[in-house]
């Protein structure tokens, strides 16, 4: 876009996320930064949708970092996907009526909410648009796909380096990480609940990734201090990724 | 139920100590005593690994062994019911 100054904060993460997957025409861009919202906040481990919901809006995640999950029996919670600033996790709602899982934030959070009648008024009036949200929800399989085989076959360290590795790049396609260094907004519970461990297995691989050199971390920042070495252990392809010019 | 636990070294990184626990002679869980890498949890009964009736993805700590004892009966007795 020749010039940005005009374009409000969700515009620009949500350009920066589809540019990261595809190409946006400068009309494109244009079309996006007209679609209308309205901005809402989330304390921590609120829920930004729930499960059996039919929301006439979709959230596009502006600020903060969201979970998709579905709770089980026995207070157990699968969460299935990470999503950062950009994403439009319930972009299936567009289609699919019923919200067949919840979204819920695991740090403050940020959302624009935008009106469904404006996602398609947009998509019908831009094929490219259309395409390019086609190609985000078949990214989102892709990686749905790579967490199944994660959870079904790679051990405890192979997931959870996997799972660095992963929200790194996602961080760095949309400008959020440094080289090297980032912030994750991701506890040890959740990653539990992400890769289908207990809490203390988490812990004591995190520890190991620590004593072998791979990560490093200061609170909630955290520095690979060996990408190469991190990606064989977690057996990390980017490829299900699909990202442009990010260099792995 | 006869139940009992039996004194055990187990290899999971920093956390070496650990109980084997039988209910009538079978065994059914190991325990693992959490070392000082696990922050608050620290000192409190892991359960490792569950068999038979107790196997799934369910996997707490607890404050002590009595407590751990406890909760393994319970759940024995409960799905001895079905």
């Amino acid at each position: 876009m020749a010039d940005r100054k005009d374009v409000s904060p969700p515009h620009i993460r949500l350009i920066a996320k589809l540019e990261a997957i595809g190409t946006v025409t400068e009309a494109e861009k244009a079309a996006l930064a007209r679609l209308p919202f309205r901005l809402r906040s989330f304390a921590e481990n609120a829920d930004l949708v729930r499960q059996g919901d039919a929301p006439p809006e979709c959230c596009l995640i502006v600020e903060g970092f969201v979970c998709r999950y579905k709770l089980l029996g026995e207070g157990q919670r699968q969460i299935m996907s990470f999503h950062l600033p950009g994403d439009i996790p319930d972009l299936q709602s567009l289609h699919l009526n019923v919200m067949d899982h919840s979204v819920s934030a695991l740090t403050p959070v940020t959302a624009a909410f935008i009106p469904h009648d404006s996602m398609h008024a947009l998509t019908r009036e831009h094929p490219g648009i259309t395409a390019l949200f086609w190609r985000d929800t078949l990214i989102d399989a892709a990686i749905f796909r790579e967490w199944l085989a994660g959870v079904g076959r790679r051990t405890a360290k192979t997931r959870i380096a996997h799972a660095i590795c992963e929200v790194y790049l996602k961080l760095r396609a949309v400008d959020l990480a440094s080289d090297g260094g980032f912030e994750l907004p991701i506890t040890q519970v959740e990653l539990a609940d992400a890769l289908g461990l207990s809490p203390v297995h988490v812990n004591r691989v995190v520890q190991e990734l620590r004593a072998e050199g791979l990560i490093a971390s200061k609170g909630r920042f955290v520095t690979i201090s060996d990408w190469e070495r991190l990606k064989a252990v977690g057996d990390f392809d980017p490829t299900y990724l699909h990202l442009r010019n990010v260099a792995a | 139920m006869n139940f009992r636990f039996l004194p055990v070294l187990v290899a999971a990184g920093d956390d070496g100590e650990g109980r084997l626990a039988f209910c009538d002679d079978k065994l059914v869980a190991v325990l693992v005593r959490l070392s000082a890498v696990h922050g608050q949890a620290a000192g409190r009964w892991f359960l490792e690994a569950a068999f038979g009736r107790l196997a799934g993805p369910t996997h707490p700590t607890f404050a002590s062994l009595d407590e751990a004892q406890a909760w393994i009966e319970a759940e024995v007795a409960a799905q001895s019911l079905l």
